[in-house]
């Protein structure tokens, strides 16, 4: 019952408890992608949303449930994506994610789904441009 | 406990030592006249004992047993293992089938996996959905060749209760002994061995305000269960748990008891009351459902909210609230709990949910600090979830 001691990064800590992007995109659905990955036997589920703008993604919010490594990977991915060109985005993969945040091993399936998420999400803003 | 520090609600893991416990046990520490193995028989080594003897009785009488019934141990886990093991191991080679459940603690679970490992046939039963074991179920269970039934007095995660009384009653008639595990139901609820026909009933202390490293087993004189010890060395404890007792940690044991035995229905109508207004408070946080149900132990409240995932929910309470999480899945080896699991529960609802255990010190000011602050953090979790999570986390 009493959970695995887990240690948390500065900036796990900072990015959870503050949740930058969390959230949908408001406003007129043209121009909007989106992005989904989901592993629910993983504890894992990560939506992103960006607006398209002449070939950049000008505004991302995410969605997710998950464990707190998740969430912070998902904010920093929707962060990371503003102002990138559509499609060719490249620094969210779940290696350079669990670096920044100093995510131990057993996150990284996690943090995989999180990859998952950003890459369907470029391939359909890719589209939408 | 101040405004600033944090709210503690998880008793069931282990309750504070009682400062008065405390206080005593230092003292018999540090006086010069209590050094003596009281299993000596010089004028301080019978001066140890009679103090061993004193707080031996504190602990009977909380369970209204006879203080030459209770067995010191160096807690619940060893109580259990004692009560499981040696009954089964001394039943002979005609009584080999144990009966158990599904959602012991592990130590009862691992010490019957043993007996499997020994060539018993264990019988594992499954709880009905609400956490309930029912006699019925213990009737069918029972063979020509059970040696011993172990349940639960009260489960630690969700504090449902089993009838013991009733299936002792069952066990007597067929000549089967009962063990139960009462580590989290004594001192919380009045329990009666003696009228209750148990053979066997295991202890901890640091469950009820006493200190860690110690507890007790209850074994019927009259008849008494066959029991093998697992350990050997010196005879002491009538043989079943040779080592030389800890003084201070026996009087602590037994201070403890008397301190929990005192206004322990008020207590326990209090903690009820307080479980109520909890439960009543978190409905701001709802869908949400309570894993468990009546009757159970009046200071434990197992919920569950929907969308929600332990891990982060725990990282949100951390440092404001204490409690344990249904899972333990922030590792790459722990599963979800194999109690909310024997319950039918599914992993994602396992993972939405939380134990909150109350105490004695717990106030109402408390519980209604926590409840606002599990709300607040779920309603923030939830924020960020995406469509349709809601319903498919539960």
């Amino acid at each position: 019952m009493t959970p695995t001691a887990v240690r948390y990064s500065v900036r796990v800590l900072e990015l959870f408890r503050t949740l930058p992007g969390a959230g949908s995109l408001r406003g007129s659905p043209a121009g909007i992608a989106t992005g989904e990955s989901m592993a629910l036997d993983r504890g894992a589920w990560v939506r992103f949303e960006a607006r398209v703008a002449t070939g950049r993604i000008v505004e991302c919010r995410f969605q997710a449930w998950g464990c707190p490594h998740l969430l912070a990977a998902a904010a920093l991915a929707a962060g990371r994506l503003v102002h990138d060109a559509a499609g060719q985005a490249s620094r969210c993969d779940a290696a350079s994610l669990a670096l920044e945040l100093d995510a131990p091993a057993e996150k990284m399936g996690r943090l995989l789904v999180v990859e998952d998420a950003w890459r369907a999400l470029l391939s359909e803003a890719a589209r939408v441009q | 406990m101040g405004d600033g520090e944090p709210i503690y609600l998880d008793h069931a893991a282990t309750a504070p030592l009682d400062a008065r416990v405390a206080a005593l046990m230092a003292a018999c520490l540090a006086d010069p006249t209590l050094q003596a193995n009281p299993a000596s028989a010089h004028a301080a080594g019978r001066r140890s004992a009679e103090r061993i003897a004193c707080a031996r009785a504190e602990v009977a009488a909380l369970v209204n047993a006879a203080a030459e019934s209770i067995v010191l141990t160096s807690g619940a886990t060893e109580s259990v293992n004692l009560g499981i093991l040696g009954t089964a191991r001394a039943a002979g080679v005609a009584r080999r089938h144990v009966v158990t459940s599904r959602v012991e603690h592990r130590s009862g679970l691992d010490a019957c996996r043993q007996l499997e490992r020994e060539g018993f046939d264990v019988t594992w039963l499954r709880p009905r959905p609400d956490g309930t074991i029912e006699t019925s179920q213990v009737e069918e269970a029972l063979r020509p060749d059970t040696a011993l039934v172990s349940l639960m007095h009260a489960n630690n995660e969700t504090g449902v209760l089993t009838d013991v009384a009733a299936i002792a009653g069952l066990c007597n008639a067929r000549g089967v002994p009962l063990h139960s595990d009462a580590a989290q139901s004594a001192g919380k609820i009045p329990i009666d061995v003696e009228s209750s026909g148990i053979a066997l009933m295991s202890f901890s202390a640091h469950k009820l305000g006493g200190p860690k490293g110690i507890g007790a087993l209850y074994v019927r004189r009259r008849p008494r269960p066959g029991l093998q010890p697992l350990m050997f060395g010196g005879g002491h404890e009538g043989g079943l748990r040779s080592g030389t007792l800890a003084l201070h940690q026996v009087v602590g044991f037994g201070a403890a008891c008397t301190l929990a035995g005192a206004g322990l229905a008020e207590e326990a109508a209090r903690q009820h009351a307080l479980r109520g207004r909890l439960w009543q408070s978190l409905q701001a946080a709802e869908p949400l459902w309570r894993n468990g149900a009546e009757p159970a132990l009046p200071g434990i409240l197992n919920v569950g909210f929907a969308g929600i995932e332990g891990e982060s929910l725990l990282l949100e309470m951390d440092g404001v609230l204490a409690l344990s999480s249904g899972s333990a899945c922030s590792s790459a080896s722990a599963e979800p709990s194999y109690v909310l699991r024997g319950l039918g529960r599914s992993d994602l609802a396992i993972q939405a949910s939380v134990r909150l255990s109350l105490g004695r010190a717990t106030t109402a000011d408390e519980i209604d600090r926590a409840a606002a602050l599990l709300v607040g953090a779920v309603r923030r979790l939830r924020a960020a979830l995406p469509p349709g999570a809601l319903e498919r986390i539960a």
